[in-house]
Parts: C-alpha cells; sequence; structure tokens
C-alpha cells in the first residue's frame, strides 16, 4: 500500500463531471444535419453540385489551416467547424457556378471572416452568409443563375453530371421568389406549394428541397444542437410579415416560407451560435428581427432575395441585443439609485 | 402529487445505482483517529485535551471559539497522542487531535435534553452539530436569527450525482428523522417543517411519508441539481425568491437537511455528540461501493480500502462530483461535512482543456440564478473587472451547471469564483 502514496491524483476545481458534448459533437452533429439537404441537392442538381460543396468546404477548411500556418498558432481544423462553414457555404450556391466560386467563397469565409476576427467564437459575422454576400457582388449572374432540377424522364449521363459539361444542357428557370416580388400588389403569387415543399424548382443547391430541412431541424432540435426558438420566431415572424407587406398577404404566407434560403437560414444560418444572442429574450428579439428584415427586404428592396443580408445585419445587432437583454439574476433587484459614480451593492 | 421544482439546471448522469442498494454499514474505526479542529464555518475550536489524556467515546475536546464556531468531540475512547497543525484538504493548515483508539468504545454521552426551544438550540451547541450538507454551518446559529422562521425546509433531495448517504439514511432511519425535524422546528420557533425529497428517491419519500403527521409534510422534488442549492430549494418548495444579498431567515426560512435532523435526534434523545456520519463511497474504480456510517478522523484511505478500490482512479472527491473538493492524497480525515469519498476513473472525470467558447449559451441557459457565466469568464480572463461586476459574479452559487454543460469545456464556474475574489480584493 505505500507504492499508493506516491499516486498523482488529479487536484482541480469542481465540478469534476462534465457532460460529453463537447464542440466536436456538436460540429459533427451539423454535418449530419447538413448531409440531408445535401443528398437532396446532389438528386435533384446532378453530381456537379457535390463537387461546389466539397470544393466550398475544402475551401473553407484550407482557409483555416493556411491561418493558422501563417500566424504559427495551433490547427483548429480538428473541431470541424470549418467543414460546417464550408458545406453552408456550399449548398447556398447555384448548382452551375464555375469551381472558383466556392474555392474562393470557401476561403473568404473561414480565413477572412472567421479567422482574422479571432477564430471560433470571435466571429462577428456569420461565415457563410457573408463569404456568400462577398460572392453576390463578385459573380452577381453566376451565383443567381438557378436552373431546373435534372430532368430523369429524359435521362442520359451528360445530364447527370450536368456542370461538367460547359454547355450542358441547363433549362434556366425564373424562381418562385422572382414571382413572388412581382405579383406583390396583385396578390396571387402563382407559387406551386408542392414543388416548392418537394423543391422541384431552380434554387441553391441546399436551399430547395424543404422536406429535407425539416428533417434537419427535428435532427437538430432533437439532438439540442440549435435553440428551436430561432427557427420558430423567425418563421412566425416571416409568415407576419407576409401577412401584413403583401397584398392580400394569406395568399403570401406559405410561398414566402417555403421559396429562397428562409428554411435553411432558419435552421442552418441564424442559429450559428458565436453570431447569434445568448439570453433567452435576446434569441427572440434576433429571430424575429430577421423574419422582419427578410421580408421587407424581399418586398421593398432591389433584389428577390433578402435573408442573407438579414443575417448578417441581426448578426451586427447581436452584441447589442445581448447586453440590452441581459437576465435579471434570480432574487436580485436594482439597488435604489445612489450618488452619481458611487458604487453599491457590492461593499458588503 | 405536484412534483415542484426551480426554474433551469441540468440532469447530470446520477450514477447513483453504483452505491444506491448498499445498506448503511458501521464502518469499524481503525488505531488512530485525526480529529481537525475546523470541521465547520466560523472560528476553529479551541482543544481542551492534551496529549496523554485519556478520553471517552463523546467526550468533548475542542470547545467552541466565539459564537460562530462549534464543539468537537471525541469520536471513540481512548487516548489523546498529540496536537499537530496539519495542511487540510482546502490547502489551508488545520490543528488536529490525535487519539489512539482503545476500542472498548466507553461512553461519555450527554443527557437527554428537554425538548424546548432555549434547551434545544443549547443541546445543538453542545453537540457540535453543523449543517451536514456541505457548508457546515453552526447549527445553534442558525436556529437563532433575528428575525422570525415561519417554516422550516429540510433538504431531503441528495441533488449531486454518486452521493447516496441521505437516501439511505432516509429510506432505513426516517422515523429519527422526522422526530428530528420536530426538533428542528421548535428549536427554530417555526410553525411548520417540509421536507424536499428528490422523485429518483421515491422509496425514501414513502418511508417519510409513513412518519410525518400535523405540520411537518413531505413534499416530491424534481430530479434535477441544483435542487438541493439553498435558494433554489425554497423557490421550490415555496415560490418565494430570496433577496440577493439577504438570508433565508430574513423572509422567514430556515434550511436545514435530512443528516443534521437525523444528527440532532441523537442529540436530544440519546445525548450522543456529532461524532459519527454517513459517508458514501463511490465512483467506478470502486469495487465495493458503501454507505459507510463512519466515525469523524477516520481517514479517507480506510474507506478506500475497505471498499476494495482499484488504482485506476484519477481523481479522488471529498463531497460529491458537482461542489466536491479533489484530494491530492487520500490521507486526509473524515469531517462533519464529508457526505461522500468518490474515487473516478479517467472515463468519469471532465476534461480540463478548454478550447474556444461558441457563444452557445448553454451556460446562461442552464444558471439556476439566470447569470451569463460567458460573459464574466470573457471578461474576467482579460481582467476587465469593472465591466465584470454588470455580470454579477458575486450571486453565482458556485454549483457548476455552467462548467458541466460547457461543450468547450471551459472552466466557467472556477472564472466566477475568480472574479469574485478580484472582486472582494480591488473593490475596496
Amino acid at each position: 500500500m505505500q507504492g499508493n502514496t506516491s499516486k498523482k491524483l488529479l487536484v482541480t476545481s469542481s465540478p469534476h463531471v462534465g457532460s460529453p458534448l463537447t464542440t466536436k459533437r456538436i460540429m459533427l452533429h451539423v454535418i449530419i444535419a447538413l448531409s440531408f439537404p445535401l443528398t437532396a441537392g446532389v438528386v435533384l442538381y446532378g453530381l456537379y453540385s457535390l463537387l461546389v460543396v466539397a470544393l466550398a468546404t475544402g475551401a473553407a477548411v484550407f482557409g483555416e489551416w493556411l491561418y493558422n500556418k501563417i500566424r504559427r498558432k495551433p490547427d483548429t481544423v480538428s473541431d470541424l467547424s470549418a467543414v460546417v462553414t464550408g458545406m453552408i457555404l456550399g449548398l447556398n450556391m447555384p448548382p452551375t457556378v464555375a469551381f472558383y466560386v466556392p474555392v474562393v467563397g470557401g476561403i473568404i469565409a473561414t480565413m477572412f471572416v472567421k479567422m482574422l476576427f479571432g477564430g471560433l467564437g470571435k466571429n462577428f459575422a456569420n461565415p457563410a452568409a457573408t463569404a456568400r454576400v462577398f460572392l453576390l457582388l463578385a459573380w452577381g449572374t453566376q451565383m443567381m443563375n438557378f436552373v431546373n432540377p435534372v430532368d430523369y424522364g429524359a435521362f442520359t449521363a451528360e445530364n447527370f453530371f450536368m456542370g461538367f459539361t460547359a454547355d450542358s444542357a441547363y433549362v434556366t428557370s425564373a424562381t418562385p421568389l422572382a414571382a413572388i416580388k412581382s405579383s406583390a400588389l396583385t396578390g396571387a403569387p402563382g407559387t406551386d406549394l408542392i414543388s416548392l415543399f418537394l423543391g422541384t424548382i431552380g434554387g441553391t443547391i441546399g436551399e430547395t428541397c424543404k422536406i429535407a430541412i425539416i428533417l434537419s431541424a427535428v435532427y437538430l432540435i432533437i439532438f439540442r444542437i440549435i435553440d428551436w426558438k430561432i427557427p420558430a420566431g423567425y418563421f412566425l415572424s416571416v409568415a407576419l410579415c407576409s401577412l401584413v407587406f403583401y397584398k392580400e398577404g394569406w395568399n403570401y404566407i406559405l410561398p414566402s416560407l417555403l421559396s429562397g434560403g428562409v428554411m435553411f437560414a432558419g435552421v442552418f444560418m441564424l442559429t450559428d451560435y458565436t453570431t447569434s444572442p445568448v439570453t433567452r429574450a435576446g434569441v427572440w428579439i434576433f429571430a424575429v428581427g430577421a423574419g422582419i428584415l427578410t421580408v421587407l427586404i424581399r418586398r421593398y428592396g432591389g433584389m428577390n432575395e433578402g435573408v442573407s443580408f438579414a443575417i448578417l445585419l441581426m448578426n451586427l445587432l447581436t452584441p447589442l441585443i445581448d447586453k440590452a437583454t441581459k437576465p435579471r439574476p434570480f432574487g436580485y433587484t436594482k439597488p435604489k439609485k445612489q450618488k452619481e459614480g458611487a458604487h453599491d451593492g457590492e461593499n458588503k | 402529487m405536484k412534483i415542484k421544482s426551480f426554474r433551469y439546471g441540468i440532469h447530470p448522469e446520477e450514477r447513483k445505482d453504483i452505491s444506491k442498494s448498499m445498506a448503511i454499514e458501521a464502518l469499524a474505526p481503525g488505531s488512530l483517529l485525526k480529529v481537525p479542529l475546523n470541521q465547520h464555518i466560523g472560528r476553529p475550536a479551541k482543544a481542551v485535551v492534551a496529549p496523554g489524556d485519556a478520553v471517552k467515546e463523546g467526550q468533548l475536546i475542542a470547545e467552541a471559539d466565539g459564537f460562530v464556531s462549534a464543539n468537537i468531540h471525541s469520536p471513540v475512547s481512548g487516548t489523546v497522542i498529540k496536537r499537530e497543525t496539519l495542511r487540510n484538504y482546502l490547502g489551508t493548515k488545520t490543528e488536529c487531535i490525535f487519539i489512539e483508539n482503545d476500542f472498548k468504545y466507553v461512553k461519555d454521552y450527554l443527557p437527554p435534553a428537554e425538548k424546548e426551544r432555549s434547551a434545544l438550540i443549547k443541546r445543538a451547541r453542545e453537540a457540535g452539530i453543523v449543517g451536514m450538507g456541505g457548508a457546515g454551518f453552526p447549527l445553534d446559529v442558525k436556529l437563532s436569527p433575528k428575525g422570525e422562521i415561519r417554516t422550516l425546509l429540510i433538504n431531503g433531495s441528495e441533488c449531486e450525482p454518486y452521493i447516496t448517504a441521505d437516501y439511505r439514511l432516509m429510506a432505513e432511519r426516517a422515523e429519527k428523522i422526522v422526530r428530528g425535524v420536530e426538533y428542528l422546528k421548535i428549536a427554530a420557533g417555526a410553525e411548520n417543517a417540509v421536507i424536499g425529497v428528490e422523485a429518483n428517491k421515491a422509496d425514501a419519500y414513502a418511508e417519510l411519508m409513513k412518519y410525518v403527521s400535523g405540520d411537518i409534510t413531505v413534499e416530491m422534488l424534481k430530479t434535477k441539481y441544483p435542487q438541493g442549492g439553498e435558494k433554489q430549494l425554497i423557490y421550490a418548495l415555496t415560490k418565494k425568491k430570496v433577496p440577493a444579498g439577504k438570508l433565508p431567515a430574513d423572509i422567514g426560512y430556515l434550511v436545514s437537511n435530512v443528516a443534521t435532523a437525523y444528527a440532532m435526534a441523537e442529540a436530544v434523545e440519546e445525548g450522543k455528540p456529532l461524532i459519527e456520519r454517513i459517508v458514501t463511497v463511490s465512483g467506478l474504480a470502486v469495487k465495493k461501493p458503501a454507505n459507510y456510517s463512519v466515525r469523524i478522523g477516520t481517514s479517507f484511505r480506510e474507506l478506500k480500502e475497505a471498499s476494495e478500490a482499484e488504482d485506476d482512479f484519477v481523481k479522488a472527491i471529498a463531497g460529491g462530483p458537482m461542489m466536491g473538493v479533489a484530494l491530492h492524497s487520500v490521507d486526509f480525515p473524515v469531517t462533519k461535512t464529508s457526505g461522500a469519498l468518490l474515487l473516478l476513473t479517467e472515463e468519469e472525470i471532465r476534461s480540463i482543456e478548454p478550447t474556444p467558447c461558441l457563444n452557445c449559451g448553454r451556460c446562461a441557459n442552464v444558471c439556476p440564478m439566470s447569470l451569463l457565466p460567458m460573459k464574466t469568464d470573457a471578461l474576467i480572463l482579460a481582467d476587465k473587472i469593472d465591466e465584470c461586476r454588470a455580470y454579477h459574479p458575486e450571486l453565482c452559487i458556485e454549483c457548476g451547471c455552467c462548467a458541466y454543460v460547457c461543450p468547450a469545456k471551459r472552466p466557467l464556474v472556477q472564472s466566477q469564483r475568480l472574479a469574485k475574489k478580484l472582486i472582494r480584493e480591488r473593490g475596496k
């Protein structure tokens, strides 16, 4: 038993146990959830879309790795957060973009938006949303070139790999968002809700198939990875604002929710931990505010889609929201104002 | 029946099954007991015996020094060998009285006490009873607050994972606990008493129900940590919030726990001072988990050996895994507040390698005091003490929920402690 005395024991301050959830596990859960819309995207738009997402992911990871290498910082790629950023960015692109678009986007997302501001947890804006806005400005036509899904009825190999060959049979389609915008004063959006729901429309790789996104949402909420209040508040707010801002608004509630990036952003992008508030009240303000902005931009702005901009604007407000909604500690009441500048309540 | 609870908090892995079914077993005292003189909050007791003195079991060996202090009694009969100042597991120093056990167990208890308020308070002081839930606040001081006590609340929640000492006590000795509660109620001058038991101890609840009557009642509490936190327990049972910076007594409540009530019953009925307590020995490294009835002053090493612990434990903890103290050696004596000895293996303990904060908000969502631990953590590490005050680290009850849930494994509650300390030091 004497040997025992020299046994080294770990001494730390309490608590001594912890939940098994780690940053990496959270990211793995998100990657699993992202694989649902990715699968749907590949089925809808062909294999080239997989390459787009893979390039964006690879570039995002590379951007983070390179930054750490240049700054001689410890490698942080293994926390998988760059993979999540890259996948979200890739899924936010049309399936027809040239290969360099996701590559540039991925590097911008991690290297510039995330790492330059201090890395994981420190960036003030959502890396994927910011990179997407950058790409929209840089390659506007490519980023808004939406095509119809693969026509499996007239199936050819070329059809499935469309995008690999320059002049494959793309059928460019007007998106439902354009229809919603142009019909705002007529009260009849004329969108087919079923194809909106299934995703058999033109759009970005990950955004169109709502079934896949709903599955992801259920998955992420069950595993308590995302706060259900964010998608719930966002969707409610989009629905309400559509009702108010469009003529015969009730016709616009479902089309607004099911078109563009609303569902995808509500589940994957607004829920980004780093750029969303941490307080209970703040989360509601954030989600509802993003919904209002989305609809206002769609209805009155110059573009058909406003989700990315709404996300970025709300990201910028997040620190302020957190500050303004600081919860009152249990049992705490504000001490009565004393003379200005005097510290009160602390001098026990 | 309505299950009561507080808001927020966590559901840590309970691991109470390890020792839950083990009946209380008396651990035979060893030949040497080291009795520390500051097992309570307040001033250490003053020794009244000298080396060479013969002592009996239950004899006063150190007396309370001042109002907030507690008597210490000899856990066995035998001889005082020496008095020595040793380092205790908190890192500070404590005078200990070494007693050699003569294995005769000649008792020198007090006479039974009158069941009347001042006599009961006096008995709590004579018997050296302190809060056995962990804090170790002298009971007689608690029983004589400035204000009126309306209701006595008894904590039987035992919300810390692993520990089953209070559970076994309630399941096996409920009748005596209820009598102890009655004495505490009289001593506090309270109108009624409520015992709160977590739902995962349904049989303890049923057992207590058999013996309570009149103005003593039992309530079932939701199994959630920190249900036994003083402010949380009061809120769960009464829906009243203790104002920040105030004591429960200021709003008419007094909180004690079942082990303290049991000790009170023993002191009143048998005149037995607090020289013994139930200690759970658990953890995955333990081959024979147990709930021992242990004499104060017994070395944790004896507990470890009695339960045939494997040597693969990496942490030894006095108390629960959420708020207990990590020991650097098992050669410390059991005190009045040691509810458990946990020998934890690598797979049970929390990683201590922090990664960057994700701002996920989990810590804020679980904080039973509605604080924002991630803000305190970031600010205090940046040495922004004045900004830190706005997040009220002084209200933190150090339950550890924030650090438990943190996916980045950040030492959040530790930062709150640091913030408290720095604010105290520089606030003057």
